[in-house]
């Protein structure tokens, strides 16, 4: 038993270690200390991260552990999963999987190892935003004690059995096939959405987020000390304040068994998840994992053993030099085709969910198609437009582009594929646009269409990988979707039927920028290469 | 042809791979051999522009392949050792896609990439999706690209690994051909891919070239120095512990050692003519030794 589990616990390790060491790791960490930095803003910041009416808590290590623990399990629930979403496709990718597979590991116990794993990296996090939250209550001063126990208990409380969950369900996430790809990422910015909605509620089971109880107590001491509050109004997440809030003096609060064993269950829930992909997980068996015995989508092609023992087959390869004479020609029509077949082959589902979108956009009430069609249009490409940039390095196609002649023909080419998706599903709403003269309508349209392509590309081009423009484009996109003008870029707000959102032009003027950005990053790489 | 004059890569970390390596690639097949971490793939993939040097410089027609890497890239057919491949797309699309990257005329393209997908054996399954590919078809796919345009610079790192036997010996036969008005690149660590088809061979070890000529320069290192010798197998482990032995083969009568000495290792011992598996051998233990 004992052995069992330091075997777990080093495989785990090792799996954390090859994460903490690739680069990726250091902006994971970066970001938890500018998570941490926005979570306390200066006194005369228009943001915030948490408010009890008008009032904010004094920065005193309880109330600055508090706001930052409750910040972190906001955060590190959609990020934080996205961060650690890949601990099964990488070992599929670099086919640790297999030799793992063949080895006397226990299905569960592989997943195990990788769920713990998943915690380290996310249990890193965190103590980097504790270790920021106490930096910044010196930095803001307005407290001179700095209590320990005050600023770490939040963090173990709050934040750590919703990062818990948070790991069990990436990996559960990795051993559906369904789930495995990018509809994973879309389908959990859902689900956290609601999660995050709900959990934050009253009598929300297992104590949701665990937000009620700490802001039940500041609001009683609020009252106390006679400020005005109301029942509900309490707000986590950033928001603009006109008007620095007030400030309160927070003691802390004591946690009720019920609301320990309410966060104690919720990792007990995380663990009870993880042995369950056993009954359906393929352990890299690419008989199960469908698609026949090819190489596995992603894994390059490494030289195999050579077949020396192999019985001889009557072959007809290389039988002779090619003849035919190759002459220069245009190429970046078939350069588009190909781009295009690249983002748009495979995926049924996605053709018919196009369709019913078009033909919702072709016979909806125009300010229908403009509130609801034209964005949820634009939803429905991110897992396309997510492989700009990133999709030939995650195939390993890029060892050999990169020998190729004009590699920012094959970029720019790789734009227009992103710019033709977004026309083919916003065709509809562009239609009705048109048809009733919409010019400012048409001119966000057209804003939006290049616009989110080039963000793509760029993103996909800087990060190498799907999951940046996933990360952002969706709370991007949910913004606009939920009617908040100002980040508006397909012009879906109206107000009278005028645009609400920011001119057009600016992300006309975006697309091109941002355009220049991959091509430069890819110079810049190939540069340093 | 292709030049690179006194190349050296240090990569992140402070790994040298390459130390002062200077090569001249002229038409016909130049065979690098190396142990696995000897540089080849660095010292291929610097060739191919797909990597810079740290310091030195590749020069392809006179002109700085570094600086301006794109006259060297239109002529260059490239095959990596690791590489993959957009799973959605056919053999003939991904050709097609790459033909296009590769800026050649749409019906050249096409009559090429139907020779090459006949030449590579894989017409019948050419409308396939390359994810169901097998790794040996895979390597046939990039064959197939590395001869798209009709390269004057042909570098093939490690190329027949995945392949049949029958294949190997086809592709080599292959190579042999293309180098005829062209410069072949090839590198591997598997002596007989090169034996049999290279007009000029270098070996590279701990980063630094350490032998270059013609396979018979090469021979003539250990000419009068290699033997076989047939012992009981007891006896063959303080014969390999005191010489470099090349090949083991168990016989009725005890076990057959080719082994390279200076002299007779046993009385009885049978001078026979060196392979270059044995001047290879010879090189590379001679510089781990240094």
């Amino acid at each position: 038993m004992l052995a069992a589990a330091g075997r777990l616990g080093r495989l785990a390790f090792g799996d954390f270690l090859d994460r903490a060491r690739r680069p990726a790791y250091l902006v994971v960490l970066a970001t938890a200390v500018g998570l941490g930095y926005l979570a306390v803003p200066d006194t005369d910041a228009h943001w915030v991260l948490m408010r009890v009416g008008d009032y904010r808590g004094r920065y005193d290590s309880a109330y600055t552990g508090m706001v930052t623990a409750l910040g972190a399990a906001l955060w590190l629930s959609l990020g934080g999963f996205y961060a650690v979403r890949d601990a099964l496709a990488r070992d599929e990718r670099t086919g640790v999987g297999e030799l793992l597979a063949a080895s006397p590991l226990h299905t569960a116990g592989y997943l195990a190892a990788k769920f713990l794993g998943n915690v380290l990296v996310l249990a890193s996090m965190v103590g980097v935003l504790a270790g920021t939250a106490l930096v910044m209550q010196v930095v803001r001063d307005e407290s001179s004690s700095v209590d320990p126990v005050a600023l770490v208990a939040p963090f173990l409380l709050v934040t750590l059995p919703v990062v818990v969950l948070t790991a069990a369900m990436a990996l559960l996430s990795e051993t559906v096939p369904a789930l495995r790809g990018g509809l994973g990422n879309v389908v959990w910015f859902f689900a956290w959405l609601v999660a995050v909605l709900g959990g934050m509620a009253p009598g929300i089971p297992l104590g949701g987020l665990g937000v009620h109880q700490p802001v039940a107590s500041m609001r009683d001491d609020l009252l106390a000390q006679g400020g005005q509050v109301s029942e509900g109004d309490f707000s986590l997440g950033l928001t603009y304040e006109e008007t620095p809030l007030r400030v309160f003096d927070w003691d802390g609060f004591t946690p009720t068994t019920g609301y320990l064993l309410g966060r104690a269950t919720l990792v007990l829930v995380a663990v009870v998840l993880v042995p369950l992909p056993a009954l359906w997980f393929a352990r890299f068996d690419p008989g199960r994992r469908g698609g026949g015995s090819g190489t596995p989508a992603g894994r390059h092609v490494a030289p195999a053993a050579p077949a020396e023992g192999a019985r001889p087959v009557m072959a007809t390869a290389f039988a002779g030099r090619p003849r035919t004479p190759v002459r220069p020609g245009r190429a970046g029509g078939r350069l588009l085709t190909g781009e295009l077949r690249i983002l748009l082959r495979g995926g049924r589902w996605w053709w018919l969910g196009l369709a019913a979108i078009t033909a919702a956009g072709a016979l909806a009430p125009l300010s229908g198609v403009i509130r609801f069609v034209l964005p949820l249009a634009w939803l429905w490409p991110i897992l396309r437009w997510s492989r700009l940039g990133s999709q030939r390095h995650e195939h390993g196609v890029a060892t050999l582009l990169d020998a190729y002649p004009t590699p920012h023909r094959r970029t720019i080419a790789e734009g227009l594929a992103g710019v033709c998706v977004a026309a083919l599903a916003g065709l509809a709403p562009l239609a009705r646009l048109l048809v009733a003269g919409d010019w400012p309508g048409v001119a966000a349209w057209c804003g939006g269409a290049l616009f989110v392509p080039a963000l793509a590309l760029a993103l996909g081009t800087l990060s190498r990988s799907h999951r940046l423009f996933q990360t952002i484009y969706l709370p991007l996109w949910y913004v606009t979707a939920n009617g908040l003008p100002f980040l508006d870029f397909m012009g879906a707000c109206r107000i009278d039927g005028a645009l609400a959102g920011p001119s057009p032009l600016l992300f006309l003027a975006s697309a091109p920028l941002l355009l220049v950005a991959a091509l430069a990053t890819n110079a810049a790489r190939s540069a340093a290469s | 042809m292709l030049e690179l004059i006194d190349i050296s890569k240090v990569y992140r970390g402070g790994k040298r791979s390459l130390d002062g390596v200077t090569m001249h690639v002229r038409a016909g097949l130049l065979g690098l051999l190396g142990p696995n971490g000897a540089g080849k793939s660095s010292l291929m993939r610097i060739a191919a522009t797909v990597t810079r040097p740290s310091s030195g410089r590749v020069m392809f027609e006179g002109s700085d392949a570094v600086a301006r890497p794109e006259p060297l890239r239109a002529a260059l057919g490239y095959l990596p050792q690791d590489f993959g491949v957009y799973p959605r797309l056919t053999a003939r699309e991904f050709l097609s896609y790459l033909a296009a990257a590769k800026g050649i005329r749409a019906r050249d393209a096409r009559v090429r990439i139907d020779e090459l997908l006949h030449l590579v054996n894989l017409t019948e399954v050419a409308g396939r999706a390359l994810g169901g590919y097998s790794g040996g078809m895979l390597r046939r796919v990039g064959i197939a690209q590395s001869l798209l345009t009709d390269p004057r610079v042909l570098i093939v790192d490690e190329p027949t690994a995945g392949l049949d036997p029958e294949e190997r010996v086809r592709f080599r036969n292959l190579l042999n051909e293309l180098a005829a008005d062209r410069a072949v690149l090839l590198s591997t660590h598997i002596v007989s891919d090169v034996e049999s088809v290279a007009s000029d061979i270098a070996v590279l070890a701990g980063g630094r070239l350490v032998a270059r000529g013609l396979p018979e320069d090469l021979l003539r290192t250990v000419a009068g120095r290699v033997w076989e010798v047939t012992v009981p197998a007891e006896h063959a482990a303080s014969l390999q512990a005191g010489h470099l032995v090349s090949r083991t083969t168990r016989t009725r009568d005890g076990l057959r050692l080719r082994l390279l000495a200076s002299g007779p290792p046993v009385p009885d011992a049978e001078a026979v003519r060196p392979g270059l598996e044995d001047a290879y051998l010879a090189i590379v233990n001679q510089v781990a030794a240094c």
